[in-house]
């Protein structure tokens, strides 16, 4: 019951978050903040009590046996660490919008994306999968649409469209894979054989969806618009949980159900990994935005992502798995940190800004801090999964992944061009003029936490790791 | 004998039939007109639920199966709702008794279409369920609704026409009515299949496949959007369904040749509907064309007609149909009646003005694009699934495609709704929502609960698979 709870419970209380608002304005944000500390909670428990490896807490609803059309809900290591993610992330969201104008539609939606969110890491249903991860783009949606920047519309209903194109392809491939397995459940389709050509096609169906979502290059573009336009808060849920939609699908749907098709695809997945890696790096540097270039710095990592699985071993499928939460925890901090600055200078462009940390010095420090963790600073989490994620593909594919370092250089290289500009240096035109204050408390606790967050599993990254290893070595048995 | 059934159908036309006596006689308010017909839904309602399987009535003219029940009940329930919210919007008009006493007299005919079992059966509860309809449609009483009526009528009566045709002669040719003459003779002689051709035809202007769909989108834009409700939603849900028994219990013979042209017209009919759905301006049109659109989603299944899964598919889909097009078209009718909002335009801001409202329509437009969870996505899920199983997945992505892209124009609405600041000041009427709101959130309740509850429709669909032979 926990976790269809940690389904349900969202999803009830997002009627009351509308309704609420009616009564008192800080209901909502209240309920919101209730069911993130809820759904930690549930999390923590199911840490505590998970025996350690395999599925476990399996719950199956049965709906119609002879489809396999079951809410089955069961976690492992891996959905554990995304569920953590789920239920931090809920926390320091509604920290993070704790003024929002017309809070109850705000939170109504928050509450909507969390329930399905939840279902998606916990499914073990590939069309319950489906159906939540589906779902979570309409709360997406009314958010960019309503609370964005000025380009919010184009922005929201490109998101919209472009990501529901690519599900109509995830789809196609479940549907294929139905009709060659007669089954949609995780455990029945695991080692499951296949016809070399209809695991290629279901592969490559699937794949694209999975690559919009994460996304890697060419099927990127709906990501800047959607980040640079909406709301700061909006873009850690983007960046944080509906990117590891992305990736988490591709490990656990794709790579664990066709071993021998994906071995197939390896070099191709390394190579569009290698490629949104610099392509991803060389737009970062060229770029003036602030959010832009953050949200290319976030394609960036989600390529490290991508290159970690393609080595196909038990190191690089943990490695890959820490680097999404290294990625959630750090790009997180950046995304909020580069909507404040904007709010507070009312400029999105880094050559416009200069000597920020001058004015605003506790902020400027935490976003230093978060561009160290995203460079690769020992200590973070930046770093460990930046490093294990180049241990993994040395180790798969040899001497050629000396060029991944230099991609390292490169990233680098933008942010600290960045922080020169736009925070230290002499005051630029716009900033001298400007009296600056710091956030107030609200707002700088999830800051904190994201810090807190990331240095503690950058210097204990076994409090992760210890997590979903077992799980990881046992789908990596599969690629021996 | 299966009496209940039956006496559902009789009662609700009888119910519709005296209403107008009654309101001729008493001159009754709307209100005790609601009453009075929420009294015949609800006795045919239960007579429904209580109504046993697998029975045929009137000496094999009609037959009771899982089928006829499910879509029976469903039917009626969006057809009670639709009278509650048509009796809401035009309780000043002096002939909405008259109005209603149609809707209910058309959807007995809906009921008994069903479950016919021969070609006469057919041909009579279709003219049941379409007579009531060509006085519906002239009910605005404007020289728009006078072109769609005129529309309508010559459109209706060639269809009629066609299936006469097609009836008569098969009967001259075997001397029978029955779906098994048809499926028996078809091969002997070449007037057998034109016979066949003819009422293919007939549904094809019925369920507006391409060729036959101009007329759809002129009359549900001509008319009153309540009325375009039932036409696009029940009327044309029934003729999926009269289609689906013609095609498995009387062609069964000849699926191979008749697949690859199902597969042309549905991949033809949901492109055309879904582009120029995108290039109105006006939201009924939109609808319009998108109900031409599901007209193909829905011939997809027909065309994977060698697989069982087909019939899952036709089936989900009219059920899910009948609900998210019919609540579609009343939520458009209650904005049009409170708001006056026709136009993309008009529906600047109006989710902000009307939350519940708008809410409701989105569930609606977003069952229509086949968003999780509402029942049009798994409904979709089921007949593309067919297609691929029958060995076309050049239909099932090309369906896909066109369900992706129909998405632009269903959230171009809700982006007009919600996203953009409001364009209209003042509301045309403003009265008490809650007879509007309260049926829509019954419809969409129900299409959310079918979204994930599948078993009733499966397991019919199942029983009938089993029934036919598969």
């Amino acid at each position: 019951m926990v976790l269809l709870s940690m389904i349900l419970v969202p999803i009830i209380a997002a009627p009351f978050a509308w309704l609420g608002e009616r009564l008192n304005k800080d209901i909502p944000k209240f309920l919101s903040l209730a069911v993130g500390v809820f759904l930690s909670l549930c999390t923590a428990y199911l840490i505590v009590k998970y025996p350690g490896n395999g599925f476990a807490f399996n719950e199956v609803y049965k709906i119609y046996p002879p489809f396999d059309f079951n809410l089955h809900l069961a976690v492992d290591g891996i959905s554990l660490l995304l569920l953590g993610i789920t239920a931090f992330l809920a926390i320091t969201v509604t920290l993070s919008s704790w003024n929002v104008d017309r809070p109850g539609a705000y939170f109504f939606l928050i509450l909507l994306f969390l329930g399905p969110m939840v279902g998606v890491f916990a499914s073990l249903n590939l069309i319950w999968f489906f159906i939540f991860w589906e779902f979570t783009l309409v709360p997406m949606f009314f958010h960019i649409g309503i609370w964005g920047a000025e380009n919010r519309i184009y922005a929201a209903m490109k998101f919209f469209i472009y990501t529901h194109l690519a599900s109509v392809f995830l789809l196609l491939g479940i549907i294929v894979l139905f009709l060659h397995t007669g089954t949609f459940e995780f455990e029945k389709l695991v080692g499951i054989h296949l016809e070399p050509s209809v695991a290629k096609l279901i592969w490559i169906l699937m794949f694209i969806g999975f690559a919009v979502k994460m996304p890697v290059v060419p099927f990127h573009t709906w990501l800047p618009d959607a980040h640079v336009q909406a709301p700061s808060p909006i873009s850690v849920f983007l960046a944080g949980l509906l990117l590891k939609m992305g990736a988490y699908g591709l490990l656990r749907w794709e790579i664990f159900l066709f071993p021998s098709t994906t071995k197939f695809f390896a070099p191709l997945m390394a190579f569009i990994a290698v490629l949104t890696i610099f392509y991803a790096g060389f737009r970062a540097l060229a770029e003036d935005h602030i959010k832009r270039m953050v949200a290319y710095s976030s394609i960036n990592h989600m390529g490290f992502v991508l290159l970690a699985l393609a080595s196909l071993t038990a190191a690089g499928f943990s490695a890959a798995v820490y680097e999404m939460l290294g990625h959630a925890l750090v790009i997180s901090l950046l995304f909020m940190v580069a909507g404040y600055i904007h709010h507070k200078t009312h400029t999105w462009y880094i050559s416009e800004m200069g000597g920020l940390m001058k004015k605003i010095p506790l902020l400027m420090t935490m976003f230093v801090i978060g561009v160290l963790a995203a460079v690769g600073l020992p200590g973070t989490a930046g770093f460990v999964g930046e490093f294990s994620v180049m241990l993994a593909a040395f180790d798969y594919w040899g001497w050629i992944m000396v060029i991944v370092p230099l991609a390292s250089a490169l990233s680098a290289g933008f942010f600290m061009w960045m922080l020169q500009r736009a925070v230290f240096g002499p005051f630029s035109e716009l900033v001298k003029n400007l009296s600056l204050k710091e956030l107030p408390l609200v707002e700088n606790i999830p800051l904190a936490m994201y810090i807190a967050a990331f240095i503690l599993t950058g210097v204990v990254p076994s409090l992760v790791f210890s997590l979903f290893n077992p799980a990881v070595n046992t789908f990596a048995q599969l690629f021996k | 004998m299966n009496v209940n059934y039956l006496t559902a159908v009789m009662l609700l036309a009888l119910t519709g039939a005296l209403l107008p006596v009654i309101n001729r006689l008493f001159r009754i308010s709307s209100v005790l007109g609601g009453v009075i017909s929420t009294f015949g839904y609800l006795v045919a309602l239960f007579l429904l639920l209580i109504s046993d399987t697998g029975r045929s009535l009137l000496n094999g003219f009609f037959t009771t199966d899982e089928v006829s029940r499910l879509l029976g009940i469903l039917i009626l329930v969006s057809s009670w709702m639709l009278a509650l919210v048509v009796y809401w919007i035009t309780k000043r008009d002096k002939f909405v008794n008259e109005l209603i006493a149609s809707v209910m007299v058309s959807t007995a005919g809906a009921l008994l279409l069903l479950c016919s079992k021969n070609f006469i059966s057919l041909v009579i509860a279709m003219e049941l369920m379409t007579m009531p309809t060509y006085l519906m449609v002239l009910f605005a009483f404007n020289e728009e609704s006078f072109e769609a009526g005129v529309k309508y009528f010559f459109n209706g009566a060639l269809a009629v026409g066609f299936i006469l045709f097609g009836v008569s002669i098969l009967y001259g040719m075997t001397g029978d009515f029955t779906f098994k003459a048809l499926a028996s003779n078809l091969f002997k002689d070449p007037l057998v299949a034109l016979a066949a051709l003819f009422i293919l035809a007939g549904f094809g202007f019925k369920i507006t496949a391409f060729p036959f769909h101009f007329w759809g989108p002129d009359v549900y834009d001509g008319t009153c959007p309540g009325v375009a409700a039932l036409l696009t939603g029940i009327s044309k849900s029934a003729a999926f369904i009269a289609l689906m028994r013609v095609v498995f219990e009387a062609l069964p013979v000849i699926s191979e040749h008749l697949s690859l042209i199902f597969a042309l017209i549905a991949a033809i009919t949901m492109t055309l509907g879904n582009l120029l759905a995108l290039a109105q301006r006006r939201v009924s049109r939109i609808l319009a064309y998108s109900s031409v659109a599901h007209a193909g989603y829905t011939l997809v299944a027909f065309a994977s007609l060698s697989v069982p899964m087909s019939i899952t598919g036709i089936l989900y889909h009219s059920v899910a149909y009948v609900f998210m097009k019919t609540a579609a078209f009343l939520s458009f009718a209650v904005l049009l009646y409170i708001w006056g909002a026709r136009t993309m335009d008009d529906y600047k801001g109006l989710g902000k003005r009307e939350p519940v409202l708008g809410a409701l329509f989105l569930i609606f437009l977003f069952s229509l694009a086949g968003v999780p969870p509402m029942a049009g996505f798994i409904s979709k899920v089921f007949v593309f699934t067919a297609a691929v199983k029958a060995g076309m997945t050049w239909l099932a992505l090309v369906g896909l495609l066109n369900s992706a892209f129909s998405v632009a124009y269903y959230i171009w609405i809700a982006k007009q709704m919600y996203l953009e600041e409001p364009t209209i000041e003042k509301p045309v009427n403003s009265a008490n929502k809650v007879w509007a709101v309260v049926p829509l959130a019954v419809m969409a309740v129900i299409l959310i609960v079918l979204g994930v509850w599948v078993n009733p429709v499966l397991n019919a669909s199942a029983l009938y698979i089993s029934r036919l032979g598969f």
